[in-house]
């Protein structure tokens, strides 16, 4: 068969085998790897390695971010700020896969000191050899065309920016406004300037951040999820306990996935919808790769 | 500072003391501040008497004034000379600074025109002293203009640096490193009366041209009251009178031989007249013969400084209405009056206030409240869990209470603009105030309304409440309000300051049927 001839072929059965072209890509679909367990730091082990490992992500001699959320002055068990034992572990992961630097930094919404004591993520990374817990540094913000539909540019971090590899280590949690918080607003805890001002239109703003600034990894952390009064809680009995975490490359995939774990669908949170219209990623269960461990 | 002396290395050991506590008042990444960092201020006779003069009652916190207050008793004015390191700073440049002679406007009975007034104002619950009290000067001018100063010079050199060298400037960043941890603070924050607080500061290194000390000897008010005790006390310096054959004390002295006779009251114990004594004749000792003194102070002093205490404490007692509506106290101050009794001023709060709430009064509480200290929302908001500006106040004017009771003092109340606020206003989502709000069961919730933008297309929108059983005034909310300038809600005062109920009263939980009186759909 001539290759023109071939091409010809595969257009005309799409005619007529409607979605078989789709539907054969789609089978390989984004894989989204689901552990659960007890043991944190396994859970987050073995959730990395049914995505082929940390080594698939990051290479020996690259700067590493991992972005938690330390967004909040609270302890780790009001399930505001991602769980230290899940960070360090991926740490340690990307340690071992041969990072030259893993940097690990928020913009916080409280004090920045006492986020970075209460989360425990600093306590918990301290004395790691290349390895940096910082505040952020007003000077490194720069300016980024998003060219997006509501935000035309906007202040990332530049360490953010410049990582040869982004790990993106939400947890999962409710939050007034967009219902949750997973992925893809954690990534707000990179935008400078004044954050608050996207709010009024907050799924749209997320997707343009998001279209521009792909993490290369997204972990959710659903060790235990705030379910009520987010994103800062402060009261136990809002929160639950899954002892999961989610890891996928497609970051909508993994929203959409972490969603379910509060009895909503992802075609719920608007932010996950704007993301999926546009191409972010897959937002339909059914059409991706769950992998349990 | 030439000659290295016992009551030289004490002050310079005290200045160093005073400088690392001043640096210690600072949050370190621990919930409690070594509780030394404010010893200068319950250490200080000044500071124990007028408040204790004012709350009409015993202070335990401010026993180590009037015990220091009973050891001038015998030892004179020991505390300026060894101690006072504002004292200290003004022997350090004084030697550089030529003398012209006194001010004679100064040499009477000034210092107790203004030591008088503040303590009889004090008993008319007015606690004005610590406007003069030396170590309150000092610390004001290191807090509100020096340490801020020399952080914004020393953080903009290095922003500056990072623009030049870009990401290169990690090499240097162990170095800097150090010196933000321990010496920087931790943002700059601009006060109000920075300018003020400084130049009071710089004019009292500025007498230094008429005189040796001259703040001290001629106006320092704890100098002054130190002064009257140790009149009373054992302790005389012999020969009381310089020496007809000698007169070397007269230029060795720094306060008390510009006359023939050793003035007690300012003598500050500096020991130079003992030790440089050509004869070795002089002494210090307890019980010697009571030297020929005058009256402390005439009767028209007396009176006329007790007068004007009343003036001080009720002459300015007028109040603007409206500055009144936005004076937050900070977290613990139930009651205005007796708070004014016992703030010394000191400025200890503010230069400990996480989130850079805290700033001086000018007139916002009236010329009787000025250093004190208020919360202003827009620029910094009390951090929920935490509880230093109570740790650090010697007076306790802010209460040291733990965190959970802290969470439940009420310092104001929020309302909102809903001509400002944008899903009201502009009928668009926002929520900011919501999301930030500590309290957690939220003492600002929204409800989901149906309706018509004004583009024209019908929608949900989330429009905000404030529920006032659960708001404690923290002021996160209007400091986060995205919107310029002024915020579209507001913490106000409220008079009734009880503290919210332990458990969050049986409050419905978001996103249900309750609905705000005042809330109109659309």
């Amino acid at each position: 068969m001539e290759r023109r001839q071939f091409i010809k072929v595969l257009g005309l059965s799409s005619l007529f085998l409607h979605g078989w072209l789709r539907d054969l890509f789609a089978a390989q679909g984004p894989v989204v790897a689901v552990a659960q367990g007890t043991d944190h730091a396994g859970i987050t082990r073995k959730a990395l390695s049914a995505l082929g490992g940390m080594q698939r992500f990051v290479k020996p001699g690259q700067t590493v971010v991992v972005k938690p959320n330390i967004g909040w002055d609270r302890t780790p068990e009001y399930a505001a700020t991602t769980n230290p034992v899940v960070v360090r572990t991926l740490v340690e992961e990307c340690l071992k896969a041969g990072a030259k630097k893993v940097k690990v930094f928020d913009r916080t919404c409280n004090d920045p000191r006492r986020c970075y004591a209460s989360s425990g993520i600093e306590a918990a990374l301290k004395g790691m050899k290349n390895v940096e817990v910082k505040h952020l540094e007003e000077e490194r913000f720069k300016n980024v065309a998003l060219n997006g539909k509501v935000l035309k540019e906007w202040e990332l971090y530049g360490e953010a920016v410049s990582a040869d590899v982004y790990i993106n280590v939400p947890v999962a949690k409710h939050h007034g406004l967009s219902r949750l918080t997973l992925g893809m607003k954690n990534v707000m805890g990179i935008m400078g300037g004044n954050r608050g001002s996207i709010h009024k239109n907050i799924d749209q703003a997320l997707a343009d951040v998001n279209a521009a600034f792909r993490p290369h990894l997204t972990l959710i952390d659903a060790t235990r999820i705030l379910t009520a009064h987010g994103p800062q809680g402060g009261n136990l009995a809002d929160v639950k306990v899954l002892n999961q975490v989610i890891a996928s490359t497609d970051i909508v995939a993994a929203d959409a996935y972490a969603t379910t774990l509060f009895g909503l669908k992802p075609a719920d949170i608007a932010v996950t919808r704007a993301a999926y219209r546009r191409g972010l990623g897959e937002m339909n269960l059914d059409r991706m790769r769950i992998v349990r461990v | 500072m030439k000659k290295v002396t016992t009551p030289r290395i004490s002050q310079l050991l005290f200045l160093a003391l005073f400088l690392v506590l001043f640096l210690a008042t600072e949050y370190r990444g621990s919930d409690r501040i070594v509780a030394a960092v404010n010893g200068f201020f319950r250490a200080n006779p000044l500071t124990a008497a007028s408040t204790m003069l004012a709350a009409r009652s015993y202070l335990p916190l401010l026993l180590p004034g009037l015990i220091v207050l009973v050891a001038a008793l015998f030892l004179g004015r020991f505390f300026c000379g060894w101690i006072c390191p504002l004292g200290t700073i003004l022997d350090l440049v004084t030697g550089r600074i030529r003398k012209v002679g006194a001010i004679r406007a100064l040499t009477g009975r000034a210092k107790y025109w203004l030591l008088l007034p503040l303590l009889s104002s004090s008993l008319l619950g007015v606690n004005l002293a610590g406007l003069l009290d030396p170590i309150a000067l000092l610390l004001r001018a290191l807090t509100f203009f020096f340490h801020p100063l020399f952080g914004d010079t020393v953080r903009g050199g290095w922003r500056s640096l990072y623009g030049l060298m870009g990401e290169r400037r990690d090499l240097l960043d162990p170095g800097y490193r150090l010196l933000r941890d321990y010496l920087l603070p931790f943002r700059e924050t601009l006060y109000p009366l920075a300018f003020f607080s400084a130049l009071l500061f710089v004019l009292i290194l500025f007498l230094e041209r008429y005189e040796r000390r001259a703040w001290c000897r001629r106006l320092c008010p704890l100098g002054t009251l130190l002064g009257l005790v140790s009149r009373l006390g054992p302790l005389r310096r012999t020969p009381a009178k310089l020496c007809a054959d000698c007169r070397a004390c007269r230029e060795r002295c720094p306060t008390s031989f510009d006359q023939e006779l050793l003035q007690t009251e300012e003598c500050i114990l500096c020991m130079e007249c003992a030790l440089h004594c050509p004869s070795r004749r002089v002494r210090f000792r307890f019980a010697g013969p009571r030297p020929q003194v005058g009256p402390v102070m005439e009767r028209r002093v007396f009176l006329g400084g007790v007068v004007g205490g009343v003036v001080l404490a009720r002459g300015f007692r007028f109040r603007d209405p409206a500055a009144q509506a936005k004076l937050l106290r900070p977290p613990g101050v139930r009651d205005e009056d007796e708070f004014l009794k016992k703030c010394v001023r000191c400025g200890e709060c503010m230069k400990v206030c996480l989130r850079s709430a805290l700033y001086p009064a000018f007139f916002q509480a009236g010329a009787e409240g000025l250093y004190t200290p208020l919360l202003l929302p827009r620029l910094g908001y009390c951090e929920y869990n935490c509880t230093l500006c109570g740790q650090v106040c010697p007076t306790g004017a802010i209460p040291d209470l733990p965190r959970e009771e802290k969470q439940r003092q009420v310092i104001g109340k929020a309302a909102f603009d809903k001509n400002h606020c944008l899903p009201f206003a502009k009928r668009i989502d926002c929520i900011v105030c919501e999301e930030h709000c500590p309290i957690p069961g939220k003492a600002i919730r929204s409800e989901r309304v149906e309706l018509t933008g004004f583009d024209g297309v019908k929608r949900t929108v989330q429009q905000p409440y404030v529920v006032d059983e659960l708001c404690n005034g923290c002021g996160i909310c209007e400091n986060v309000c995205p919107l310029e300038g002024k915020a579209a809600i507001e913490v106000f005062r409220v008079k009734d300051r009880t503290p919210l109920t332990p458990s969050s009263p049986a409050a419905p939980p978001p996103g249900d049927s309750y609905t705000d009186p005042y809330a109109g759909n659309s």
